[in-house]
């Protein structure tokens, strides 16, 4: 019944107003501009839009886009528990500081981290040379360049999502697990992991999500070599310089729609293990 | 033994606490350790689990030191307060879970799994979550996770607390039932008295830190040792009475004898009748019923003491500037029907039953040369420390009387504090305290007797003392450099008298030294050797007292607490 709806208690102003708030923000900010995108690519026909999608170039750019962006969220979920899980759970001088050079990711401008990668991997760059040297490894102006800026960018998602559920974690559930003879390895495989599992995959969605659509810190390192290091976002720009403004439309269209399955599916798989963990009774 | 502590220390931060405990638990015993929260009651059980390090001393189960050994390798069954249920697991795999870390076959599982479910009475409930399960319910789960090992030891953390009163007894007597069956041993740590009574074979009352005492629940609640356990344990009414040839005596006038003691006077041990003439018990005073309260089975009433009637050991709880005390009353239907008051009524009161304190420290007297100095040193650390911590009168007076006041006197160090001293000891002072208004509290308490028959009472002085201030203590001993072997073998004896006395008699742990030189010297040297000394000095005789090398401590710089315990009054029979 829709008009029971509008009638549940809440401390916010009405259910009416805030769902009018959500539609309008979701509408102007998401919906419009989506929509638009959409109404764009309509300009083409069914052939073009597959030649300009499928063409050779852009399946690169896509694989080396949501290829690099998983490679950079599954690092991430395994450096970023690790940080988040020393800045919880040991008191050490500057734990503060460290805590907010998290952030910084966040707050700097894309293209600052992407030049100041650049500049310390690039062949004649501080570690660059040394990576050169000593194991014949080149990051900038490859993949891994591009990687690595992706990792750099999706660090603080995970930090961020991991920390609080580390926090609520019950340290007497760990207690109980060890005085029940179980070893540390055990207990955090059976207890320490499933207890932030969410949290772990919401930070590595967020991580994987932002590294999908990344352009600023990339450009700088990747080099930008067509069927090599040329990411999506990248080509999409190169479109629009070329005032291509419907081929540029069209694969937006496309990362769009990957990008919405692959969030859709993995929120879909974290509702269906959280109702089954948690029980009927939450 | 199942369990034995030995001088388990804990400090956060350089604050103890758990300090210095030891305790032995027999096989199969069920031990409650009771106390109020920031007791070190959950500290303690959490060494003896190994879930927390202690700093100091050993923990062994069944003979074998583990004190080194992490939780894992204890293998004690603990129960926590909140379950600690693993939340992703079913009630089947949260009492497994120390079996499958264990690689015991899923069949033996299976059979130890439902044997426990049966135990706790929660049959058929496997495939159910944690949350799906009520507290009472989910506690049961969490005791029946901490047996499937078949640990030697259960150690339980206020494994009710966060349940209904009425799920509590229900759960309680489970636990009881359990105990009994398996007879395991069992720790379990509360705040709640009722609930250590209903379970315990034995109560360990815990405060600040230190087992104060330990005992079986009748034992503890009839003759308790200390204020804290008389008044934690039950309600209690702690009077000031004097021992006199006619025995124990509550009215001020009776305050002429030195013999200061502290009784305790539980309130269903209160006689009240309409004249003194009408009571049958050991006559108290007369007072004015000033509340009543109707509680079912008992009716609970104050009665206020007329001023000249016994005084309170601790103030404040009148509320009334210490004008006659409010005496708390507990009486039966019976007693209601055979003498109904109603508030405003005057009643004659009697004791049937009191027990007296064996404490040696019964009250404290300040006194100085005027009001504000009085209250500065009612308000110094260590007087302030020891009255709140063993809840016990401070008086006050101003000049000396014609003789020394009940209790202990307390002065001021500084000019002349040698001879005020002096004087309190020869007009009858027992024992005596001379602190510095604005000194810390002591950290190192130096015990030295002037000859070994005052040692009896000067340790129970000190421990008295020690009980109630986290200080560590030594025991010195100190003769002639040039005395013969025969003189120094006796002092050796003395030392070690003095050491498992201590222990024994007190439960007092302290260093013991033998240092051969002068008495004055090497009391001064190692009074010196720490900021926050304090010196308790025992004698049967005040005038072997080397007063000019006292003045010294207690006039110089900076000044030092001294205790002064004359043992030869103290243990004097009571004049007929």
């Amino acid at each position: 019944m829709a008009s029971s709806w509008f009638r549940q208690p809440s401390i916010l102003p009405g259910f009416g107003l805030t769902l009018g708030f959500t539609t309008f923000f979701l509408s102007a900010l998401v919906l419009l501009p989506l929509a638009a995108l959409i109404l764009k690519t309509t300009n083409l026909t069914w052939s073009e839009f597959l030649t300009t999608v499928l063409d050779e170039r852009a399946v690169a750019s896509y694989r080396l886009s949501f290829g690099a962006a998983l490679v950079a969220a599954l690092i991430n979920a395994v450096f970023g528990f690790i940080v988040a899980w020393s800045l919880v759970r040991y008191e050490f001088p500057g734990r503060r500081l460290v805590d907010a050079l998290i952030d910084l990711p966040f707050a700097l401008p894309t293209a600052v981290s992407g030049i100041a990668l650049a500049t310390v991997f690039s062949p004649t760059g501080w570690l660059g040379v040394r990576l050169q040297e000593q194991f014949g490894v080149q990051v900038a102006y490859t993949w891994l360049g591009v990687v690595v800026a992706l990792t750099l960018i999706g660090l603080p998602f995970v930090v961020r999502s991991v920390q609080p559920a580390l926090i609520e974690a019950q340290r007497d559930l760990e207690e109980a697990a060890e005085t029940l003879g179980a070893g540390p390895f055990y207990v955090f495989r059976r207890i320490v992991l499933p207890a932030v599992l969410p949290a772990l995959v919401t930070g590595f969605t967020m991580a994987f999500a932002r590294g999908v659509g990344e352009y600023g810190s990339v450009v700088f390192i990747s080099g930008n070599l067509p069927l090599k290091t040329e990411i999506t976002p990248l080509l999409i720009v190169i479109k629009l310089e070329q005032f291509d403004y419907n081929g540029a439309a069209a694969l937006g269209f496309s990362m769009l729609l990957v990008s919405f399955v692959l969030l859709f599916t993995i929120n879909l798989a974290q509702a269906w293990s959280r109702r089954r963990h948690v029980g009927a009774g939450h | 033994m199942s369990i034995a502590l030995d001088q388990v220390t804990k400090r956060y931060q350089g604050v103890p606490v758990v300090n210095d405990v030891s305790l032995n638990v027999r096989q199969g015993e069920f031990l409650v350790l009771l106390g109020p929260s920031g007791s070190g009651k959950s500290t303690l059980l959490r060494a003896i689990a190994g879930l927390t390090e202690i700093d100091h001393g050993r923990v062994s189960l069944h003979g074998k030191d583990v004190t080194h050994l992490t939780a894992r390798q204890r293998q004690v069954g603990f129960v926590f307060q909140h379950y600690a249920l693993f939340r992703h697991m079913s009630i089947g795999d949260n009492i497994e879970f120390a079996l499958r870390v264990r690689k015991v076959r899923a069949s033996e599982r299976v059979a130890r799994r439902k044997e426990l479910l049966k135990l706790v009475a929660l049959e058929g409930m496997d495939d159910r979550l944690p949350a799906q399960l009520s507290g009472g319910q989910q506690q049961r789960v969490a005791v029946a996770r901490a047996l499937a090992h078949r640990p030697e030891v259960l150690l339980m953390d206020e494994p009710f607390g966060a349940l209904d009163a009425k799920i509590r007894e229900e759960l309680r007597r489970t636990i009881r039932q359990i105990q009994r069956e398996l007879k395991i041993t069992t720790i379990l740590v509360t705040h709640d008295q009722e609930e250590a009574f209903a379970l315990a074979d034995r109560i360990g009352v815990m405060h600040q830190g230190r087992l104060l005492e330990c005992g079986r629940p009748d034992d503890l609640y009839t003759r308790p040792a200390t204020r804290f356990v008389s008044t934690f344990l039950g309600a209690a009414n702690l009077l000031l009475g004097y021992r006199t040839s006619r025995g124990v005596r509550f009215d001020a006038r009776s305050a002429e004898s030195p013999r200061e003691i502290v009784a305790v006077l539980r309130p269903e041990e209160v006689e009240l009748a309409t004249d003194a003439a009408h009571v049958r018990s050991n006559f108290v005073g007369h007072g004015v019923v000033e509340e009543l309260l109707f509680g079912g089975a008992v009716e609970r009433l104050r009665v206020r003491m007329s001023s000249d009637g016994p005084v309170p050991v601790a103030p404040g709880n009148d509320g009334n500037g210490g004008l006659g005390s409010l005496l708390e009353v507990s009486r039966t239907l019976p007693e209601q029907r055979q003498f109904p008051v109603t508030p405003g009524l005057r009643v004659a009161v009697g004791a049937r039953r009191i027990h007296i304190l064996p404490t040696p420290i019964s009250s404290f007297t300040v006194v100085a040369g005027s009001e504000d100095a009085t209250r500065e040193l009612t308000d110094s650390p260590l007087l302030a420390t020891l009255c709140t911590r063993m809840q016990t009168r401070v008086g006050s007076q101003v000049g000396n009387g014609h003789r020394a006041p009940p209790g202990m006197p307390v002065l001021a160090t500084g000019a002349g504090s040698a001879d005020a001293a002096r004087w309190q000891l020869q007009n009858g002072a027992t024992q005596l305290l001379c602190v510095p208004p604005s000194a810390p509290l002591p950290k190192h308490v130096i015990i030295h007797t002037l000859d070994p028959s005052a040692r009896r009472a000067t340790l129970a002085v000190a421990a008295s003392l020690l009980r109630h201030v986290a200080a560590e203590a030594v025991y010195l001993v100190i003769h002639p450099a040039e005395s013969l072997e025969a003189e120094r073998a006796a002092r050796m004896r003395d030392l070690l008298d003095a050491r498992s006395s201590a222990l024994n008699d007190h439960g007092l742990d302290m260093r013991t030294e033998m240092r051969p030189g002068d008495v004055a010297q090497e009391l001064q040297a190692e009074l010196a050797r720490y900021d926050d000394s304090m010196l308790v000095l025992g004698t049967s005789d005040p005038a072997s007292i080397r007063w000019d090398w006292l003045a010294n401590v207690l006039e110089g710089t900076p000044p030092r607490p001294v205790l002064i315990v004359n043992s030869a009054r103290l243990e004097a029979p009571v004049e007929a």
